[in-house]
């Protein structure tokens, strides 16, 4: 991580922790607002998964984030992925709802592939990284977000898709260094550390923004 | 894909999955908790996240102790272990320590609470694995999610797991099996083969076994339990090298597997080659260091007369168990026999009067401790100093008096200069270690051969016994490959030297069951079978193994 960076995500840490302080000097003077509460738990949320990002960027670039490897059971994992998210949580107290949903008729499984709908990953890196896509994905969408996977014989790839005004939103924000461009380098660490893979987020064909994240599987 | 979805819609409805929030909320309702934290703060946030989740009854402890009494007391539903319980041991000792002692009811779901760091080493742990670990902080949401996928495997297997904990192993393969024909959840299937195949394996039912794993390894031919399973089965069924290569299939592709390591040891043990043996059960302890693995590696190097090696793992036994509900007493024994040994009575002296602040001075613990005492006193010239311990040792014999203590005694006889009570002993050491001949008997050689009696090790050990023994492990080998009429022969011919023998009389019943079983009802061997459990019952009552049988006995004649 450069100095530039670094001095960035201290900022950045610094400035949600200064609106936490504020929410909970409200709380102090109003203890009957479970409106503040809630968000102020959400503030913290955040500060904490942003913390982790980093972290683990940080050693990503120490050259020490290597992968506990197991047996994901994928479909299982996506769903409940989803339902222990917290960004979809957050997503569904702000006024209107999006639904986040595991798109089963999109997923694809090639005719080659022996362990069917099962993938040899890193269980938690692989979430930080899809947590961060669904944490975009919400942010933007309209009113829903699609999540799948496609696996073939030597390659398994995850998918998320938002029914949003599409990547010039996105673009913007990630020119400056921001919490997508954060989320995009921690998917690449993810990746990297799995030993190589992409990741890319462009407009998908019918509208919204398009997140994929591969991995090349071994053995 | 196709096939998924409709695989977990009716998974879901077998293991009375419901999407409702507030009958999921019922469900949780009605379970019981235990969290295991050093940290008060974890204990607290892990607490109110399950009484979130509507589990109203959730103990907490701070450590193992505590947890091991509240074990005894309570049969939880789930127990959440953090990873780092204190210095001395970890959730995984503590897990490992909980499945040796059998103490694990069937029917409880353990999540071991890692850190990042510690990840790993949960991950790897793989044969004693939990049955999830989450990585802290876990939020609600998420631990909820996963709680729910192991609490649906279980209620699917419930009745099974069941009659787990009732020891009633028929009826867990038959639970089992109607089962399994429910479900195309592969996780599942493979939950219930590996039930399936623990009962099996309890009831002596080797071909059962055989094709619950075959079955296992065509649904999936990367899992490390199936194949350990596949090897030992194959060890029993008397095909040592089909096993071997089996084993060292696992090693390659999960070199942390410590069971594979073990399974290897006993075949090297078979083969005779005990510093084979010894040198992987120095790799299996290197890779997942419990006081358990430490102690059995000590003895192994003991035997060899490797005793500063011994004296070193032995220590460790000591350091890693000490102060824990995981102490044992025989421990220190051993060390204080190994320095005895080594020539330092000094050391020796020590480490029995640090044991004796601890342990009372009765039983098997006092003779041996005695009669290691008056063996370093002998070897010290004090010989007067010697006899009265070998004394006070003698005081303390009763019939009950385990073969481990009376091989001690037989050798601090020998070294005061008492041939007629050394023989005396370690004759009566071996007669009396019943399923632990092999190791008792490797013990009292050495005792033997360091007083000098080499002439007489065949007489001692032998004493009709050993025949008794090549024709029951004979006996078995052809029941394991289903020529009965051949094990029947053996083991007809091993009750007429010693009609009250145990382990021949278990492996004649055994040997019938599996009869009945695989030919169908027979008058003449269910007739046989009943005599030889009712001799056993007479001379071993209330043995767990001889239960088992008079279970399988009932449900193969349905009486």
């Amino acid at each position: 991580m450069d100095q530039a960076l670094a001095v960035l995500v201290v900022h950045d840490i610094k400035n949600s922790l200064a609106l936490l302080e504020a929410d909970l000097e409200q709380l102090n003077h109003r203890p009957d607002m479970p409106e503040e509460a809630h968000k102020a738990h959400q503030r913290c949320i955040e500060l904490k998964n942003r913390l982790i990002s980093f972290l683990t960027l940080y050693k990503h670039e120490q050259g020490r984030l290597k992968p506990n490897l197991g047996e994901i059971e994928l479909s299982e994992f996506l769903e409940d992925m989803i339902s222990g998210s917290q960004s979809v949580t957050m997503a569904g107290k702000h006024g209107h709802s999006i639904e986040v949903n595991v798109a089963e008729d999109r997923i694809r499984i090639a005719p080659g592939v022996k362990h069917k709908g099962i993938a040899t990953l890193d269980e938690y890196l692989l979430d930080l990284a899809l947590e961060s896509a669904l944490n975009n994905a919400v942010r933007y969408a309209g009113s829903k977000v699609d999540i799948w996977f496609e696996q073939d014989a030597d390659s398994v790839t995850f998918f998320v898709q938002d029914d949003g005004p599409g990547l010039t939103t996105h673009e913007t924000a990630a020119e400056k260094p921001s919490s997508t461009g954060v989320g995009l380098s921690l998917c690449n660490a993810v990746t990297e550390a799995h030993g190589g893979g992409e990741v890319s987020l462009a407009n998908a064909a019918g509208g919204g923004a398009l997140f994929k994240i591969g991995f090349g599987l071994v053995g | 894909m196709q096939e998924r979805p409709d695989a977990n819609a009716m998974a879901s409805m077998i293991g009375g999955k419901q999407d409702s929030v507030e009958s999921e909320y019922i469900r949780f309702d009605q379970l019981t908790a235990l969290v295991i934290d050093d940290i008060g703060a974890m204990r607290h946030a892990l607490r109110s996240q399950l009484q979130w989740m509507g589990m109203n009854s959730v103990k907490c402890v701070a450590d193992a102790e505590e947890a091991l009494e509240a074990i005894g007391i309570t049969r939880y539903d789930l127990i959440l272990c953090d990873y780092n319980l204190n210095k001395a041991s970890s959730g995984q000792h503590f897990l490992e320590h909980l499945r040796h002692e059998h103490m694990l009811s069937a029917r409880t779901i353990f999540v071991m609470v890692t850190a990042e760091a510690e990840y790993a080493f949960v991950a790897n742990a793989a044969e004693f694995a939990p049955d999830d670990y989450i990585l802290k902080p876990c939020p609600e949401k998420k631990l909820r999610a996963r709680l729910e996928r192991q609490f649906d495997r279980r209620n699917f297997l419930l009745s099974a797991l069941t009659a787990m904990d009732a020891k009633d192993y028929p009826l867990v393969v038959s639970e089992c099996e109607r089962l399994l024909a429910l479900t195309i959840n592969e996780r599942w299937l493979l939950a219930g083969l590996k039930l399936k195949a623990e009962a099996q394996h309890a009831m002596g039912d080797t071909p059962g076994m055989l094709k619950t794993y075959e079955q296992a390894l065509a649904l999936r031919d990367n899992v490390p339990w199936v194949k350990i399973g596949i090897a030992r089965v194959r060890l029993l069924m008397n095909e040592p090298a089909a096993a071997e290569e089996m084993a060292k299939q696992i090693i390659a592709d999960n070199p942390n597997y410590v069971a594979a390591y073990e399974l290897l040891a006993d075949i090297r043990h078979l083969e005779k080659d005990d510093e084979g043996a010894y040198a992987l059960m120095e790799q299996s302890a290197k890779i997942l260091p419990t006081a358990k693995r430490f102690r059995t590696t000590a003895e192994s190097a003991f035997l060899l007369g490797k005793l500063d090696e011994a004296k070193t793992l032995s220590q460790s036994a000591i350091k890693l168990s000490g102060g824990s509900m995981t102490e044992r007493p025989d421990d220190y024994l051993s060390l204080a026999q190994i320095q005895t040994d080594m020539g330092d009575h000094q050391a020796a002296i020590q480490t029995l009067e640090k044991s004796a602040r601890k342990f009372e001075e009765k039983g098997s613990f006092g003779i041996s401790k005695n009669a290691i005492l008056a063996q370093a006193y002998a070897d010290a010239g004090d010989t007067a100093k010697a006899k009265k311990l070998l004394e006070r040792s003698q005081r303390l014999l009763t019939p009950e008096s385990g073969s481990a203590a009376m091989n001690t005694l037989g050798k601090a006889a020998f070294k005061t200069g008492d041939h007629i009570l050394g023989l005396k002993m370690l004759t009566q050491a071996v007669q009396s270690s019943g399923e632990e001949r092999e190791r008792i008997a490797r013990h009292v050689t050495k005792s033997m051969i360091d007083t000098g009696q080499h002439d007489k090790i065949d007489e001692v050990i032998d004493a009709g016994q050993k025949r008794i023994l090549v024709l029951v492990e004979e006996a078995k080998k052809s029941m394991h490959v289903a020529q009965f009429d051949i094990a029947h022969e053996k083991v007809l011919e091993a009750l007429e030297i010693q009609p009250d023998n145990i382990e021949a009389l278990l492996g004649a019943a055994q040997l019938h069951l599996l009869w009945l079983k695989q030919e169908g009802m027979d008058d003449e061997v269910k007739a046989r079978a009943k005599v030889y459990l009712a001799t056993l019952d007479k001379l071993v009552p209330h043995n767990e193994k001889v239960m088992g049988f008079y279970r399988f006995y009932n449900q193969l004649t349905g009486e």
